[in-house]
């Protein structure tokens, strides 16, 4: 492992600073920012990747029986959402179609999922950013008024004040911190009805689930959710408090993070009543999730048509370490209703690893590829983000203005959610309103509300399965068969956003099978075209507010605004860094190659 | 000591020994009691013991299957 000379200022007032790993999120991502500390502005960004995972390469030549159990161990926290992913995959190339009862707990321990995994994210790691303890040591004018500041919505939360509620989040000791800890285990508790476990699901299944689907299973599931339902309300009061206050407090925020806005969600929850996993009939069944897919481009919405998102999928190259793979085999030259399918397109992918040393001036520097979506009206290969997740999703919800669900509604302009009476709050009607940004707040902001918009969903769900129970349709799966030769694709929202899972079946077999997670998206390197991807291009130009100088920088803006996407890079730490400095550099791209270094 | 018969199966068989009844296999679903042509269940499907006796003694209440 080689030492790494000091940061040195370059050109002008340039100063290298780097964080590798970023912690507090999955994995293993590294940023390397050149900061101007005249100007308060980062001048560039690259966002790197040092692991290399090969689902693509040895999912080939496997059952495809087998492919939602291994893709499941994708991710340590939303595996559940991968093995989702690959059912709808399996379902659409094996014909078979999932019983409404299987179809809602599905739904059901999706929604479970969100509620989790949002909420351990939001309270017990992105709150670390804007607890007491951080904002005093990063931005001590900002608490001092934050001691003043009284909170808009304490007859909810019971904080009297901003300062009262950032006390409340200091990690380990903070009354917030450790409540969030409580509901994240109800509410695993609450997907293992549903799913069997958490986080690598045993009872979901290509044609259906095996979890046996009696009224107790729907009362359990539904007492720890209203269980939830008083958490959850405060939390959205604490979310718009806090968020609101650090646009007043300091003027010009909305800056940090912010990038142009280009949003991708694939649709959550299907409808049991349209859904028949036919890729013909994509559209139709895509728009009628209950979460709407669709692609907005500044502020507009472009498609809802999980065709033409599918269609129009490229992984590009990048900056990354792969050859490519122009010259081998096209899997998939049209797709069922004759489109053509790219080489480019995930059902053509070869994927090639060409490790090699990272080299962050204008080289090749990360194991990311960059995905991106063909818009068709213009040419370009847009670098679209997940918004953290529940942004993107909140906001082509709302701007499709199909969902109408008895306690979630969409508006064309906002997302209504209703939460029903709960054990020590009165009902509360929430609206979710389209912001005028895409940045770090509001990234931040719209995932409690996805929460509660889960929640409100999950109780609809549990409703619909019991009526299901009730008229005596008890079945949850249909027996299905492998065909020797068949492609699948299944669209779905991890939780952190867009998850697909495209799959080639030969002879029986797995030919070729590609997993694009939301951080492929998200963390993609600068793509062929020079377009950075969603991380470097929020982080560029985000200006500094922090109040400490170069020696003692935390780059705690950065920070907010890189973990305000809900990183998710599994999984490892090696290398370390202190007062801004890089202490070590490993060359070697690979994980694993000197594990235990660092 | 009890007495006990000699093992028709050795321990370590395969699950899958032919003549043994899989869960799974097809058609093993709409043959047990309580499961109707049509996929619905009825309260005949709470056990395997005396299965018709178990519907609801009113013919007006909720046929209600256990799962």
């Amino acid at each position: 492992m080689a030492t790494r000379e000091r940061v040195k200022p370059e050109a002008g007032n340039l100063v290298e600073k780097s964080w590798d790993p970023i912690t507090r999120i999955v994995g293993n991502l590294g940023i390397y920012t050149k900061i101007d500390f005249a100007a308060k502005e980062v001048a560039t960004c690259k966002s790197t990747s040092s692991m290399f995972r090969g689902y693509s390469v040895f999912m080939k030549g496997k059952d495809p029986r087998d492919s939602h159990f291994i893709t499941s161990r994708i991710c340590g926290i939303c595996g559940d959402n991968h093995a989702v992913c690959s059912v709808y995959a399996q379902n659409m190339a094996y014909g078979v179609k999932t019983p409404p009862l299987g179809e809602w707990i599905v739904n059901l321990g999706e929604a479970a999922e969100y509620m989790f995994d949002h909420t351990i994210f939001q309270d017990n790691l992105v709150f670390v950013d804007f607890c007491e303890q951080m904002v005093r040591d990063t931005n001590p004018s900002v608490m001092e008024k934050a001691e003043k500041a009284e909170s808009p919505h304490a007859g909810i939360h019971g904080y009297a004040t901003i300062a009262d509620m950032m006390r409340a989040l200091n990690p380990f000791v903070g009354e917030i911190y450790q409540e969030a800890l409580v509901v994240s285990r109800i509410t695993r508790e609450m997907i293992c009805l549903m799913e069997g476990r958490h986080v690598h699901p045993s009872t979901v299944y290509p044609g259906g689930v095996g979890t046996v689907a009696t009224p107790q299973l729907f009362t359990d599931y539904l007492t720890r959710l209203m269980r939830c339902m008083d958490f959850i309300k405060k939390a959205v009061a604490m979310n718009d408090d806090i968020f609101d206050f650090f646009y007043e407090a300091m003027p010009g925020y909305e800056e940090v993070g912010r990038r142009r806005i280009l949003l991708g969600c694939w649709g959550s929850f299907q409808d049991p009543d349209v859904i028949d996993y036919d890729y013909r009939n994509m559209d139709e069944w895509g728009r009628a999730m209950f979460v709407t897919p669709g692609i907005i481009v500044d502020g507009e919405l472009v498609t809802t048509s999980l065709v033409d998102i599918n269609v129009n999928m490229r992984i590009l190259l990048g900056s990354s370490y792969y050859e490519d793979w122009a010259n081998e085999e096209t899997f998939v030259k049209q797709d069922p209703l004759g489109n053509p399918i790219d080489q480019r397109h995930p059902w053509n992918q070869t994927t090639l690893p060409k490790p090699q040393k990272r080299d962050l001036d204008g080289g090749n520097y990360s194991w990311v590829m960059s995905p991106r979506w063909l818009d068709q009206r213009t040419g370009d290969h847009l670098a679209l983000d997940t918004g953290g997740g529940a942004l993107a999703r909140l906001w082509t919800t709302a701007l499709a203005n199909i969902v109408d669900t008895p306690y979630v509604k969409s508006t064309g302009h906002s997302v209504k959610i209703t939460l029903p009476k709960s054990p020590n709050m009165p009902q509360h009607d929430l609206e979710w309103v389209i912001p005028q940004w895409s940045n770090a707040i509001e990234r931040n902001r719209a995932r409690i509300y996805f929460v509660a918009y889960a929640a409100a969903m999950a109780l609809w769900f549990v409703d619909k399965g019991l009526e299901e129970v009730r008229a005596g349709r008890t079945k949850t799966f249909e027996p299905f068969t492998v065909p020797d030769n068949a492609i699948g694709v299944g669209f779905h929202e991890a939780v952190r956003g867009v998850l697909s899972h495209h799959l080639v079946i030969r002879d029986g077999k797995i030919a070729n099978y590609h997993p694009y997670p939301p951080t492929p998206w998200n963390g993609s390197s600068t793509d062929s075209y020079g377009t950075p991807g969603p991380y470097e291009d929020a982080v560029m130009g985000t200006p500094i507010f922090e109040e400490n100088g170069p020696d003692d920088f935390r780059g705690i803006d950065i920070m907010r605004a890189v973990r305000s996407f809900d990183p998710c890079l599994p999984c490892g730490v090696h290398m370390y860094t202190g007062k801004g400095r890089t202490v070590h550099q490993q060359h070697s791209p690979m994980f694993g190659a000197n594990n235990g270094g660092g | 000591m009890l007495k006990t018969g000699k093992p028709d199966v050795s321990p370590d068989a395969l699950a899958h020994t032919p003549g043994i009844m899989q869960g799974n296999k097809p058609g093993n679903y709409e043959k047990q009691a309580g499961h109707k042509p049509d996929g619905r269940s009825t309260a005949e499907r709470s056990t395997g013991v005396n299965a018709d006796t178990h519907e609801p003694i009113d013919p007006s209440m909720p046929n209600l299957s256990p799962a």
